[in-house]
Formats: C-alpha cells, sequence, structure tokens
C-alpha cells in the first residue's frame, strides 16, 4: 500500500528558497539576504558537481543539488571557517556539499511528513538519472551571484 | 563536564562544537564519535555528562544510540541534531527518553535557548 503524501507545501520552489535560505543564513553566511532566486536564464554549471539525499520508502523522493566546483569550494570554506584562500580536499568539499543537501532533504521530508528515512548524502560529477521519475520541483538559486540548482525528485 | 558529539560528518561535527562555543559552553570538554557505534563505545568508555547525537548515521542511527543505552540502564541525558525536525520524529526522540531535539540549520542562539534549560 502506497503511503499518502501531502506535496502541496512543496509543490513550488518558494519553499525550497526558504530551506535554502535558512540554511546559507545560519551555517554558510552568518547573515540573511545572500539566496535568490536566479535572474534570467538558466545557465550552466562550471565545472559541475552534483549532491543527492533520498528519502527513501515505498516512494523515493530525491533532492538533487548542483553547483559548480568553485562554487562548492565556497561553501565548503565556508562552512568549515577556513580562510577563502585555503584549499579544500575532495574529502571535506564531500562532506560539505552532501551535509548541504542532507540538511535540505530533512527540511523537505519535514514539511511533507515522509514516513521514510534519508539517505547518506552522494556526491557526483553529475546528476544521477532520472529514469522514470518525476520532477517536481527544479529551481536555479543565486548564491552570492553564483548558480545554486536545488531540484525535487518523485522517483518509483 | 564531559560531552559526547556524535555525527557521521566531520564537517558538521565541527560546525556542532563550533556552535556549542559560539552558545557559550566553551569549558565543555567535547569528544567527537563518527556514528552511532562509535559513540556507543565512547560513552561507555568515558561516561559522558551528556549525548548530542545526529538521527541519521550509517552502523548506527542516533535513535538506535540512545535505545541501546536506555536498554542498558545509561541515564545518560541525551539529546539530537539532525536535519528532520518533523512532530513525528520529536515524539519518537521524546519516547526514547530525548531531552530536546535541535533542527538543522541552527544558530548559537537557537542552541543556548535549547540547551541552557536542560543542562545549563
Amino acid at each position: 500500500m502506497t503511503a499518502t503524501i501531502d506535496w502541496a507545501p512543496v509543490l513550488d520552489t518558494d519553499p525550497l528558497l526558504q530551506i535554502s535560505q535558512d540554511l546559507f543564513a545560519t551555517m554558510i553566511d552568518a547573515e540573511p539576504g545572500h539566496v535568490h532566486h536566479w535572474v534570467g536564464s538558466r545557465p550552466e554549471l562550471v565545472d559541475p558537481r552534483y549532491t543527492w539525499v533520498d528519502v527513501t520508502d515505498e516512494q523515493i523522493v530525491r533532492v538533487v543539488i548542483g553547483t559548480g566546483r568553485e562554487t562548492g569550494e565556497a561553501i565548503t570554506r565556508a562552512l568549515l571557517a577556513l580562510p577563502d584562500d585555503a584549499e579544500v580536499t575532495d574529502e571535506d568539499f564531500m562532506d560539505a556539499v552532501g551535509e548541504v543537501a542532507n540538511v535540505v532533504c530533512g527540511n523537505v521530508k519535514s514539511l511533507v511528513t515522509h514516513p521514510g528515512t534519508l539517505t547518506i548524502p552522494v556526491v557526483a560529477h553529475a546528476a544521477p538519472p532520472l529514469g522514470d521519475g518525476t520532477v517536481l520541483v527544479d529551481a536555479c538559486l543565486s548564491w552570492r551571484g553564483a548558480p545554486l540548482t536545488v531540484a525535487l525528485w518523485l522517483l518509483p | 563536564m564531559k560531552v559526547v558529539v556524535a555525527d557521521d560528518s566531520r564537517v558538521m561535527r565541527q560546525i556542532v562544537v563550533r556552535t556549542l562555543r559560539q552558545a557559550g559552553y566553551d569549558w565543555w570538554e567535547i569528544e567527537e564519535a563518527e556514528d552511532g557505534a562509535d559513540a556507543l563505545g565512547k560513552i561507555r568508555a568515558s561516561r559522558p555528562d551528556f549525548v548530542l547525537s545526529d538521527w541519521n548515521m550509517p552502523n548506527m542511527t542516533g535513535i538506535d544510540l540512545l535505545r541501546a543505552l536506555r536498554a542498558e540502564g545509561d541515564e545518560t541525558p541525551f539529546a539530537f541534531v539532525t536535519s528532520e525536525g518533523s512532530p513525528q520524529m520529536r515524539e519518537q526522540a521524546e519516547q526514547a527518553g530525548a531531552l530536546f531535539l535541535i533542527a538543522k540549520p541552527f544558530t548559537a542562539d537557537i542552541f543556548r535557548e535549547t540547551i541552557d534549560p536542560f543542562i545549563g
């Protein structure tokens, strides 16, 4: 039997924007005002990285975040309170951007009261295949002028 | 005061510890654990005064860690810092014996306001 999940709270990009704004304001920027909807046509991510976390149950919900490597490194430095010129290791990069996806996915799960369990974050050079899944939300945000994509998928 | 902070993300452990310091708990002696199983061993060995744990972790989740402690009669004050803050999760945490649940993202103010009534 498929669990009944009310998707209404997230069927708009604004909840993902709100979650992202809260996350960046509190844990990355230490002040609000640096995350907005992207204005204009969606740009290509330069040297892209994707991170995703699933909520597993009979319906799988996947939060997929895309960013350029350079932007991901800036996020990592901010989370780790490193200087602007500090080298970012792959291990720290994957841990930090994975945590961003983890927090966004956890907040999405709370909004829709999905009964499932969060998976451990995955980080890769390409987005995972959508397959027969459905894109519920696909937002392009701007963090300090750099593009950041946040998508919500429903997988069979 | 000895405290164990458990999270499978080293980055998040660092953020939690940094936020605890910013919230005024800079006198706490903090030991880090990288998952629930690691935390269980460290809690048994060091007998901390407080445990602050993530929920979703490999090897042993935070809720399984809490249940394991209570099952062996360990009543160490325990709380969650996790990305999920739904009412269902909070109820589950409370029923298992957690003092509170702080949802990510968080601030030093949230830490202070939440922790002080229990641990301050």
